[in-house]
């Protein structure tokens, strides 16, 4: 199997460590004094997603980890996990709730997704970075309350994410948002 | 990811005007400069710092890593104070602040005392980075205020312990590689970053054990080694001795450098025997320091890369 060493380590490169699959985060090479050179690597694991810290001797190799990335489309949701299609062989993959973590909220039918699969299982669902969705849940916009800026509520969106909005925008509108960090990005003019 | 042309011509400008400086700096001070071959012969043997070779119809040579031995022959011979302002190579040392090609300053004055060097480092760096407040902190009390533990009786249990508890994972084989090695881990990652915060921050009294090319002394019933490093803004700068003069002990820790790298795995290299030759004659009681000025071009100009404050990269040079 193919094995990086620590001065090719790229931000967002697929390694193993310990028979754990993780995603560099980054990679510093560290070298006090007349001392031994060494990297120190934050990496996030891919299903878990938590990020260790570990220290590699520079020139240490890993291997790379056996993932493949693939666009599939979602079909439907199932009480213990989400079906998804492959575009090109019609292929259908359950994913398991637990996989899928805090990326339900982003999971509209018909949409694709990136589904990550280690060592050919699926473990992790990217969604788009960017989606448009309607607001299906929020109060009216009060008027006369935006002279201290950008005034914020809360609202609820077609896929089931809460997130703040703006007071003008209104229920049944489409929004942009932002999906690694859940905010509003601007109003999606439909009618107009 | 590289700048606009316009930006870095602006940066190599002021590049041009900071090396004129440098120049002024040293005039100034009566010191002179030299520019021993970059080419060798013999090589300078350091357990962690690895040579790129060249060939030269077959005969090999070595890409110094420091203008060092060459400067140590010419003040055997009474040359009086000297400086080389040099490109210097070190393989495989990659990274935002590391390229395998780079400049240093260095320096030798004589009869300088150790404190005095450290002065005269300051007011160089100073040059490039203007008047900043210094202080001078030993190895033992900036570990213990950074860590909490007293190095030189802490055993190598307790600093793994200390490395772990720090949730920093120390990579295999670390615990036979000895108390240094360990040292080493806990200088990079929990002391350093915090070196040099508004401040010039010279760190003084290494561990004898770390001494490479410096003399020792005793601190109590501590051994250190008149080494000093700075650090502004967590980036080492400067690399200082008080010059080891003894051509039997430098000889001893070339070889000890040299057996260090074989229980490494790296091959031995050439001793420099002309260097030797230089210390038996006798080495004036001197001070030298090396400076890694592309570090200070990146300071003065905020630059987050190496590459941003040299004409061109490693990866496109």
């Amino acid at each position: 199997m193919a094995q990086v060493s620590t001065n090719e380590f790229k931000t967002g490169m697929k390694v193993e460590s310990e028979g754990q699959p993780y995603t560099i985060v980054s990679n510093e090479f560290v070298k006090p004094g007349k001392g031994q050179a060494f990297n120190r690597v934050r990496l996030k694991h891919l299903t878990t997603g938590r990020v260790v810290e570990r220290t590699f001797k520079s020139g240490e190799k890993l291997e790379v980890a056996d993932v493949v990335e693939s666009a599939m489309r979602m079909l439907y949701k199932e009480a213990d996990g989400v079906v998804f299609m492959d575009e090109s062989t019609f292929e259908q993959v359950k994913i398991p709730l637990d996989n899928i973590g805090d990326t339900i909220q982003w999971l509209l039918e018909d949409l694709l997704y990136d589904i990550v699969f280690y060592k050919g299982a699926p473990v992790t669902v990217e969604p788009p970075t960017f989606m448009e969705m309607r607001i299906v849940e929020t109060m009216p916009g009060e008027r006369g309350n935006t002279a201290s800026g950008r005034v914020l509520k809360p609202a609820v969106t077609e896929s089931g994410a809460k997130i703040q909005v703006p007071i003008f925008v209104e229920q049944d509108e489409i929004v942009k948002v932002d999906t690694r960090t859940g905010e509003y990005v601007s109003r999606v003019s439909t009618q107009f | 990811m590289s700048l606009p042309s316009s930006k870095k011509i602006a940066i190599l400008r002021d590049r041009a005007a900071m090396l004129a400086a440098a120049r002024l700096f040293f005039a100034n001070r009566n010191v002179m400069e030299v520019d021993c071959p970059l080419l060798t012969a013999g090589a300078s043997v350091d357990a962690h710092i690895d040579l790129i070779s060249a060939s030269n119809a077959g005969e090999i040579r070595y890409l110094h890593s420091s203008p060092e031995y060459g400067m140590k022959r010419l003040l055997a011979d009474g040359i009086g104070d000297i400086y080389q302002l040099a490109h210097v190579f070190r393989a495989a040392e990659q990274g935002k602040k590391h390229n395998p090609e780079f400049m240093m300053a260095e320096w030798y004055r004589c009869g300088f005392t150790f404190e005095e060097m450290i002065h005269d480092t300051l007011d160089f760096i100073r040059v490039f980075l203007g008047d900043l407040p210094a202080s001078i902190v030993s190895y033992r009390d900036l570990c213990k205020r950074h860590t909490g533990i007293d190095y030189f009786t802490a055993d190598e249990k307790t600093l793994l312990q200390l490395i772990k508890e720090r949730d920093i994972m120390p990579y295999d084989g670390i615990e036979e590689e000895g108390k240094d090695a360990l040292l080493n881990v806990i200088l990079g990652t929990l002391v350093e970053p915090h070196l040099g915060r508004g401040e010039l921050t010279v760190l003084a009294y290494y561990p004898s054990t770390q001494a490479a090319l410096a003399q020792t002394r005793l601190h109590g019933d501590e051994p250190v080694a008149e080494r000093f490093e700075i650090y502004y803004e967590g980036i080492e700068l400067a690399n200082g001795y008080h010059e080891l003069a003894h051509a039997t002990e430098q000889r001893q820790r070339l070889g000890e450098a040299n057996d260090q790298r074989i229980s490494l795995g790296k091959a031995p290299l050439p001793i420099d025997e002309a260097f030797l030759k230089a210390l038996e004659k006798g080495l004036p009681d001197c001070c030298g320091v090396a400076v890694g000025v592309d570090r200070l071009m990146m300071l003065r100009h905020n630059a987050n890369h190496i590459e941003d404050v040299i004409p061109f990269g490693w990866s496109t040079a």
